[in-house]
């Protein structure tokens, strides 16, 4: 295994709140690396980090080093336009300029050189029919991007983003928006571009995760609990909450002793309704509470390890509602 | 639970009333002006009035040329020097600055827009005028264009008009176009960086794409603030009836002639008549930017809807 990008005791920090704790990880050159982990786990920040776009958020700060090309990436006093083109970002939402077809191709290579007209024709039809859109969309180039449907928006911002020809592709959980048809296509796109370049896929969908992947890389609240190749991590892994976020996903049948829902209740009473209840049981047991207070997300499991419960699973149910599984 | 029913009918039957009532008084006042101003139109052709450049009210001579230039000369220099000056900053203010710097700096521009006009007339009196006549004889001999000064300049000037309606329109374009340019999606920025681009070529290519048609609406708003002014512009223009071929002539705006002859040698024969024509003219030049300025930026809206 060829490592491509190295990712050295990363630190992030948005003000005082710390996403990313020691972070240190060998990137797979020229396979696919998911990241998985629960929301709100650093997933996205990691990503960012690796193409600098950390930097655009105010009072966000990072330490560490992340070699990428012997280059450090996160040294300050780099060509951050350089480093950005070296790696392709296909957003978790489509997100296409506003400006036809062609022209969403044309941006990029256009910023980092004037090619002309007929060259240019060759590198738009290129990079759609890398994409997989070039048959959808070859009879109306010139119309507007966004008047395409979402699943063929993201193959758009997919050949924007080859179109700069980098070595490294961002994911960040590129599906998440797609119907189930076009997420297949996004997948199949990224298993076709693996042969050239590195990718590597934030992901919260486990099944993905298992399609795609070479290399995983397992977060859980900021730290990393797990990294190997794939078939190892999945079938045998040697982390209990790295099993236990596998099985959470997949719901297997966790014997839940109790149940609390919390929904309404703002930290800290939460944290110590959560213990309260827990307190009831008997070591070993399983209590499943339910959330809806964003910082109780981080919070409540933070402050469970603390006390020496085990948190077996955080996961999204919908829109607001947050499960956590906590054994005694 | 009737009277909350009253209450509610009651309601709206007086904000229908209100709305009426403002969008009546346009029409009511453009009916009054026109009445007021029909002496002096049976006397008089349109033609002689509109084109005429001679203004000698006690020979009868009503020609408003003079004025309608000098309306559109202030108002187009003070547009040429704030827009860019006001876009500038406020890509500035919405891109690159601080949130301490914005926050700080903000408020401060918003100060500028509550400042009385008279008080940016004594301003002007007191810094923009001397200053312009110091440098008028040095400029005004180097032989450019529009920018030539026949025998010498008092500083009383369209230059003058135009640099203090210029500063009294910042505002307007700066908080509005730092506004828009703050709303343009954060995904945008994203995509357009995560491919290479350096700040600006995001802003240029991408960003402004976006707030084009916000940036143009605080223009338009600007201009009519500009176009309407009179008390700052009429204490620094000169106000001589000639059409300046130059920044540093004099120059008559349509707003200082009203403000400064009505009420006064009414016994004039059509005198008073003319002031009004002065006023339904100066209402019909805004009504009609106004208009093309809005087909304009439909236009514009229609086209980036669609390529």
């Amino acid at each position: 295994m060829k490592s491509h990008i190295s990712i050295q005791d990363v630190n992030a920090f948005y003000g005082d709140h710390q996403a990313l704790r020691n972070i240190t990880v060998e990137i797979p050159q020229k396979q696919v690396t998911a990241i998985i982990g629960p929301s709100g786990c650093g997933k996205s920040t990691l990503l960012k980090c690796l193409n600098r776009l950390i930097d655009l958020t105010d009072g966000a700060s990072v330490s560490g080093k992340i070699i990428v090309d012997g280059i450090n990436v996160l040294n300050g006093s780099i060509d951050v336009t350089d480093v950005r083109r070296k790696m392709g970002l296909l957003p978790q939402k489509p997100n296409p300029l506003p400006m036809s077809i062609y022209d969403n191709i044309a941006y990029g290579p256009k910023l980092h050189g004037k090619p002309g007209k007929k060259e240019m024709d060759e590198i738009v039809e290129k990079y759609l029919k890398i994409s997989g859109l070039w048959e959808e969309v070859k009879d109306r180039l010139k119309s507007p991007a966004n008047k395409l449907s979402i699943g063929q928006q993201q193959r758009l911002c997919l050949a924007r983003g080859l179109a700069v020809e980098p070595d490294i592709i961002l994911c960040d959980e590129p599906t998440s928006a797609l119907d189930p048809v076009s997420s297949q296509h996004i997948e199949q796109q990224l298993l076709k571009l693996k042969t050239n370049y590195t990718i590597v896929i934030v992901t919260h969908n486990i099944h993905q995760a298992m399609r795609l992947a070479d290399y995983v890389i397992h977060l859980y609240l900021g730290e990393l609990v797990e990294h190997g190749h794939a078939n190892e991590v999945f079938e045998n892994p040697k982390e209990e909450r790295t099993r236990a976020y596998i099985n959470g996903t997949f719901s297997i049948d966790l014997k839940i002793d109790s149940e609390a829902n919390l929904k309404g209740k703002m930290c800290p009473f939460n944290f110590v309704y959560a213990k309260q209840a827990l307190h009831n049981l008997e070591d070993g047991k399983i209590l499943k509470i339910i959330v809806d207070d964003p910082t109780a997300v981080t919070e409540v499991p933070r402050g469970m390890e603390a006390d020496g419960h085990k948190v077996l699973i955080v996961k999204e149910i919908n829109k607001t509602d947050w499960e956590i599984v906590i054994q005694k | 639970m009737n009277i909350r029913k009253l209450k509610d009918a009651f309601a709206g039957r007086l904000m229908l009333a209100a709305a009426l009532f403002s969008s009546l008084i346009v029409l009511l006042m453009a009916i009054i002006l026109y009445l007021r101003s029909r002496p002096i139109l049976e006397v008089k052709t349109l033609n002689d009035l509109l084109l005429g450049s001679i203004w000698m009210p006690f020979q009868g001579k009503f020609g408003f040329y003079p004025f309608i230039m000098g309306t559109l000369y202030v108002t187009l220099l003070a547009m040429v020097i704030a827009v860019p000056l006001s876009i500038l900053s406020s890509i500035y203010l919405a891109e690159y600055a601080h949130e301490n710097v914005r926050t700080k700096v903000l408020p401060v521009i918003d100060l500028l827009a509550g400042i009385p006009p008279v008080v940016y007339g004594v301003w002007g009196v007191l810094a923009v005028v001397p200053a312009i006549s110091y440098i008028a004889p040095v400029i005004g001999n180097l032989g450019i264009p529009f920018l030539t000064v026949k025998g010498y300049s008092t500083g009383y000037s369209l230059l003058a008009g135009g640099i203090v309606l210029a500063i009294m329109v910042f505002p307007i374009i700066i908080s509005i176009s730092e506004q828009v340019l703050r709303a343009v999606p954060f995904d945008i920025k994203e995509a357009s960086l995560s491919l290479g681009a350096t700040r600006w070529q995001t802003i240029k290519h991408a960003v402004i794409r976006i707030a084009y048609p916000g940036i143009a609406a605080a223009i338009i708003l600007g201009f009519s603030r500009a176009i309407g002014e009179t008390m700052a512009v009429l204490m620094v223009v000169g106000n001589v009836p000639n059409i300046p071929s130059s920044v540093f002539d004099s120059a008559y705006p349509l707003t200082a002639l009203i403000a400064n002859n009505y009420g006064e040698m009414m016994s004039i024969p059509l005198y008073d008549s003319a002031l009004l024509l002065a006023a339904l003219i100066l209402m019909l030049v805004i009504l009609f930017f106004t208009v093309a300025a809005r087909l304009i930026l439909i236009r514009i809206e229609r086209s980036m809807a669609y390529g």
